[in-house]
């Protein structure tokens, strides 16, 4: 599942994904009275009920499918009382303090080297090829190379989950570079700027709308790739907790977990987006 | 008083020439208007001026200095604004002033004082998207003049503006000019706008770009000596001098 999950999500191009960040070029909401948000929650609605039926008709052992009051109980007495050793909450910060660390490294890199690819032949030369090498691979892949290289503790976890990061953050700052205007760089560039004015005053700010994007697929990719880095000698985490529940077969716990990280997943792609919109209110309005 | 010479400029792209030797004069209290139809190359020897093209032949300087590369005594203002979105209309004149580093009170204040010779001066605080596209131009213009430059390189300013716009920012650009004692060189396709601008319109050909003829026509110093533009272009010397500079255009077509 991971592996599946993590390809789909390094596949879109930047700039398909930059189409997204602006609020109308998608089709309108409305359509004869019925939205689409009617629609999503009747299906969310019908998937829940379908789930509860079959639980109560027990079609399926309550051990493989536990129903959905039974994973809401568990859900409280976890956040209460905790699963192996940690509550919920501490799953969830262990798990959030990874992927949020793995970040600030993937943007701490991959920024620069973006704009390096996008700017000059020579950084293309050199790190296009490296990128192109990285991206496709699975991070359960590189996850035992890691642990073989860097052992079992904190920094090799936070380490599979940014080099998960690193290609989209870095391939969407260099097509946001490419992107510039040449017209704006020569206006700069006529009112004094040196090159490296223009790479800060003009480059820089031109390309942020595609950096948030590159750090909003990162920021899903790399949560996608945390049961990964949480498989090997991780004491907490969301990944860590739905790996024990599931060796001991305590089911509702691993739903519950999956539950909790698509809802994790949700909020964080939510508030990015709120985000860019505070920082880059001019995007689809040039 | 600072010199824009041209000099037999001869302007190649991918080896076919785009201009052949083509002698531009602007002096420092020119108004130079190039006007003739699609592919005779004003825009690639505005850019040559600008430092933004490197002719194949001939030679461009400043007051004898070679022009090599974009600099603030030349500054350019295009067609499409080129204005920075993240900036306010303000940040965006004191653009110039931030690149050599004044103090931020100093070029707020400098930045206020362009906006209200271009009469903007209560959009300071606006963002570049609820500007309209005359209000865009004329930041534009100010942004340019921030920089001090000695000329001012105009590539259609008001190609985008419908024409009630077009006609206001004509006596803007002309107020600009007499109050900056900036030269001008200056792209456009309109005849009337060239008429009212100029002191000196150099009609080029295409095929490839040469000099037609050169025109020196009076209603720009008229304007600037107190006249209305609207008087000015009532008067049968400006119907006259627009049959024969579109003749002219015509001709050097072909020619």
């Amino acid at each position: 599942m991971t592996i599946f999950s993590y390809t789909e999500r390094a596949g879109p191009r930047t700039e398909e994904a930059a189409g997204l960040s602006v609020p109308w070029s998608r089709p309108s909401p409305k359509r004869r009275g019925v939205s689409a948000r009617m629609i999503s929650a009747a299906t969310i609605l019908l998937v829940l009920a379908a789930w509860a039926l079959s639980a109560r008709l027990q079609l399926v052992s309550p051990v493989f499918l536990p129903s959905p009051v039974a994973v809401w109980n568990k859900f409280i007495v976890v956040v209460s009382d905790g699963f192996v050793d940690a509550t919920l909450l501490q799953h969830t910060v262990a798990s959030l303090g990874r992927v949020f660390a793995a970040l600030v490294a993937a943007m701490l890199v991959g920024v620069p080297v973006g704009l390096a690819i996008g700017i000059s032949t020579i950084g293309r030369g050199i790190f296009d090829p490296l990128l192109e090498f990285l991206r496709p691979i699975p991070p359960l892949a590189y996850l035992p190379l890691v642990i073989i290289w860097f052992g079992i503790g904190e920094p090799s976890k936070i380490l599979v989950i940014a080099i998960a990061m690193l290609a989209p953050v870095a391939l969407s700052t260099a097509s946001g570079v490419r992107g510039v205007s040449q017209e704006r760089i020569n206006a700069a560039r006529s009112l004094g700027a040196t090159k490296r004015q223009v790479v800060r005053h003009v480059i820089l700010p031109s390309a942020l709308p595609a950096i948030l994007t590159g750090l909003r697929i990162a920021l899903g990719a790399g949560w996608s790739t945390l049961v990964a880095a949480e498989l090997v000698a991780a004491t907490r985490g969301l990944g860590f907790m739905i790996q024990s529940a599931a060796q001991f077969l305590v089911t509702d716990v691993v739903i519950m977990g999956i539950l909790v990280i698509a809802a994790i997943a949700f909020v964080l792609e939510f508030t990015i987006r709120r985000i860019e919109r505070a920082l880059v209110p001019w995007a689809g309005r040039e | 008083m600072p010199h824009l010479v041209l000099d037999k400029i001869s302007i190649h792209y991918d080896g076919y020439p785009a201009v052949e030797r083509v002698s531009i004069d602007v002096a420092g209290d020119d108004f130079v208007v190039l006007v003739g139809r699609s592919g005779c190359g004003k825009t690639s020897l505005l850019n040559v001026a600008a430092g933004l093209v490197t002719p194949a032949r001939g030679s461009a300087t400043i007051d004898g200095r070679p022009i090599t590369e974009p600099g603030s005594d030349r500054a350019v203002v295009f067609q499409n604004d080129a204005l920075f979105p993240w900036l306010t209309a303000r940040e965006n004149v004191a653009f110039a002033l931030r690149l050599r580093g004044v103090r931020p009170a100093e070029r707020a204040r400098r930045a206020d004082e362009l906006l209200a010779l271009v009469k903007l001066g209560d959009a300071g605080d606006k963002r570049i998207w609820e500007l309209s596209g005359g209000m865009r131009q004329r930041v534009g213009l100010a942004r340019a003049l921030a920089a001090e430059p000695q000329f001012l390189l105009l590539d259609e300013p008001l190609g985008a503006l419908d024409a009630l716009t077009r006609e206001r920012m004509q006596t803007t650009l002309l107020d600009l000019w007499k109050a900056s004692h900036a030269g001008v060189l200056m792209v456009t396709h309109g005849i009337e706008e060239a008429l009212v601008l100029a002191t000196r319109i150099v009609v080029l050909a295409p095929g490839p770009g040469r000099v037609v003829r050169t025109f020196e026509p009076g209603f720009a110093r008229r304007y600037a000596a107190g006249e209305t533009i609207r008087a000015v272009k009532a008067d049968p010397a400006f119907a006259k001098a627009r049959g024969e500079l579109t003749d002219a255009i015509v001709e050097g077509e072909t020619a």
